[in-house]
């Protein structure tokens, strides 16, 4: 029997299909714009406040409407960065490192604005939107599968990666424009010269990498204890190392990445706590310490990657 | 009655520590091309080896059993603030082995973080640097010897002893600018020697360096080592300015605003990053003079001090990548013969 059990699995699955809703839009757009995007964080944070206004302004109880909005805000947030920030410097020649550091900025500046949209909120309507509770939705079930009673977050989630991968498999392996994203993320240049719209291609990528994500941060809102404006970049560690396992490139080690992650973090945390005692919040230092063993012994080469180097003795 | 000397000191003060932060982001993102997205790494590590080092010493040597009265406890911040003024020597002492410590500790885990990263992209560089600094946040929040979330307090600085408060300002600035004038002579010196020239070639292109013999691996830990060392010195200055620490302190942000100083004052020119540091902590200290005066308003002010550090970056990213000061040629005696002879065949 596994430590924890139920609730280690339970988590395990939960934590696996939010790491799917937020790591695959992440490499679908590094693997297309061979854009790393630090405010990647943002589209999920900005996904969860769609949803939180909505419901504290507006009284919103769908999760449906909350996760169409949130599409569209973070879908139109990153087609906004892309069209403002990213081509202009791409058009101009910047390195990779310096539409990373633009892509920082954008974050920093998200992340206040969006201090600013809670600080206005709050005037006008005199609720805390800087620490806001778990939001329980109408339109979304809960299930009982053999005495278990699984949560309308976990329903919610659930459903929405599970149509994530398949949305992304028929998207990407039947229809004509996903060939030609494929095309473009193998070969930008010759997808080009081949009469594909690179730009349109690229355009459409945010969209649905901004999109998928804020959809994620929408579903979170019934799973999360407290909703802040930090609650994305809380997760930025787990979010970038999932992508990194797939080495921003692969969808599908980006999943294998999801599953790793989510099983060490619950799983293998609470093996470590029943067996060595050791605390719970020591979750994240699990996930670092993958972090470094991937970096160190399979770095990730091609296009995200550096130098092949190798620490072996020179042989005489 | 507006106080013109305490504002140029506490600015002053701010800009020295500020200025070798820039100094060594730029000498390491600027000339060689690591992001370093983790400088509050080194920053944290600096302060807090050197108020951790400060505080429990102090307590040790005074006879007190740290085990019994911590000094994160009430005990033990109201006996760091009785014996700070007693011993001048034991002060200067303390200060100055703590800037040696916190330039080796943060050097050598510089050192150690430059390992993991080295066969791997800028975006893997940075964000594992990042993350990083994250985590040793979070570590701080929990750790109790270090006093955990509410963190050090009461940090006997070394000028503790000298009675009048504003000649203890003035001797603490004294100390910060020359401490930033030694980094800036040292980097200065880097960055016009041969070293220097093989950065920018590795920056420019890794590959091209490696095939001409440069040590990549070997160079990008050297500069991570002395980089990070001079940050922990900063970050130990801070530590004994505000007499005070906690993890609230090291937050991301913190890297960011030192980004934006670089870009601002130029990459690759370290005199620029004076002037970005100078021009932003200026900012800075208006700010919080202006506050007050504000009253209540509906958007913290704060909020907006942060988003339009953001908006910076990205503004001057998009109409003047290469900063207020441009990069310079490197200094070589060679260079400077040809200027000479050209001036010289220009009058004659």
């Amino acid at each position: 029997m596994l430590p924890g059990y139920p609730y280690s699995i339970v988590n395990f699955l939960h934590y696996l299909f939010f790491y799917l809703l937020f790591s695959l839009p992440l490499t679908l757009s590094y693997r297309n714009t061979k854009v790393i995007n630090f405010a990647h964080s943002n589209f999920i944070t900005y996904g969860m406040y769609t949803a939180v206004f909505l419901h504290g302004l507006l009284g919103n109880t769908s999760l449906l409407a909350a996760a169409a909005a949130a599409f569209l805000v973070g879908g139109s947030m990153a087609l906004l960065n892309n069209i403002a920030v990213f081509r202009p410097l791409e058009r101009r020649g910047a390195s990779p490192s310096m539409i990373m550091i633009a892509s920082m900025g954008l974050w920093i500046m998200y992340n206040y604005l969006l201090y600013m949209l809670a600080d206005v909120a709050h005037f006008f309507s005199r609720k805390n939107f800087v620490s806001y509770s778990k939001i329980a939705y109408s339109d979304v079930p809960e299930l009982s599968i053999a005495g278990f009673t699984l949560s309308q977050s976990f329903v919610a989630s659930m459903l929405a990666a599970l149509g994530l991968v398949a949305a992304l498999y028929l998207f990407l392996e039947k229809t004509r424009l996903g060939r030609a994203m494929r095309a473009v993320s193998d070969n930008p240049v010759l997808a080009e010269v081949s009469g594909i719209p690179r730009d349109t291609i690229v355009n459409l990528t945010w969209l649905i990498a901004g999109g998928v994500a804020a959809v994620g941060g929408a579903v979170w809102t019934c799973f999360s204890g407290t909703i802040t404006p930090q609650s994305g970049d809380a997760m930025i560690l787990q979010v970038f190392t999932v992508s990194f396992i797939g080495g921003l490139v692969s969808l599908l080690r980006t999943g294998l990445g999801a599953l790793a992650i989510s099983f060490i973090e619950n799983v293998g945390i609470a093996a470590l706590n029943t067996y060595l005692g050791v605390p719970t919040s020591f979750r994240p230092f699990l996930t670092f310490a993958t972090l470094l063993t991937i970096l160190i012994a399979s770095p990730p080469l091609g296009a995200a990657g550096g130098l092949p180097y190798r620490f072996r003795r020179r042989r005489g | 009655m507006i106080d013109v000397v305490g504002f140029l000191v506490s600015w002053l003060t701010l800009l020295g520590i500020y200025s070798i932060l820039a100094l060594t982001l730029n000498f390491e993102s600027g000339v060689s091309g690591v992001t370093n997205f983790g400088k509050v790494l080194f920053y944290g590590v600096g302060a807090y080896t050197a108020a951790a080092l400060t505080v429990y010493l102090v307590l040790i040597l005074n006879g007190f059993d740290v085990t019994k009265t911590p000094p994160y406890s009430v005990e033990g911040i109201v006996a760091l603030g009785q014996l700070a003024g007693q011993n001048p020597a034991l002060n200067l002492a303390l200060f100055a082995l703590s800037l040696v410590l916190a330039f080796l500790a943060a050097g050598l885990l510089g050192y150690l973080l430059s390992y993991p990263i080295l066969r791997v992209g800028p975006a893997f560089v940075g964000f594992t640097l990042l993350s990083s600094g994250e985590l040793m946040r979070i570590f701080l929040q929990h750790f109790e010897p270090v006093g955990a979330s509410k963190g050090l307090m009461s940090i006997p600085g070394p000028f503790a002893w000298v009675p009048e408060p504003r000649a203890r300002e003035l001797a603490f600035l004294g100390v910060v600018l020359a401490l930033l004038a030694l980094t800036y002579v040292v980097l200065d010196r880097l960055v016009n020697s041969p070293l220097g020239r093989t950065l920018r070639a590795v920056r420019e292109d890794e590959v091209a360096a490696l095939c001409l013999g440069k040590h990549v691996p070997r160079l990008k830990a050297t500069v991570l080592f002395i980089g990070s060392g001079f940050t922990g010195v900063a970050g130990a200055l801070l530590a004994y300015y505000l007499t005070a620490v906690n993890p609230g302190m090291f937050v991301p942000a913190v890297t960011f605003n030192v980004w934006a100083m670089i870009i601002l004052g130029g990459m690759g020119n370290l005199r620029g990053s004076l002037v970005g540091a100078a021009l932003l902590t200026l900012f800075d200290r208006l700010l919080t003079f202006l506050t007050p005066q504000l009253g209540i308003t509906v958007i913290s002010p704060d909020y907006v001090r942060w988003f339009s550090v953001g908006l910076l970056i990205v503004a001057l990213l998009l109409l003047r990548p290469q900063g207020l000061l441009p990069e310079e040629p490197v200094r070589t005696p060679a260079l400077e013969e040809l200027e000479v002879a050209l001036r010289g065949g220009g009058s004659g």
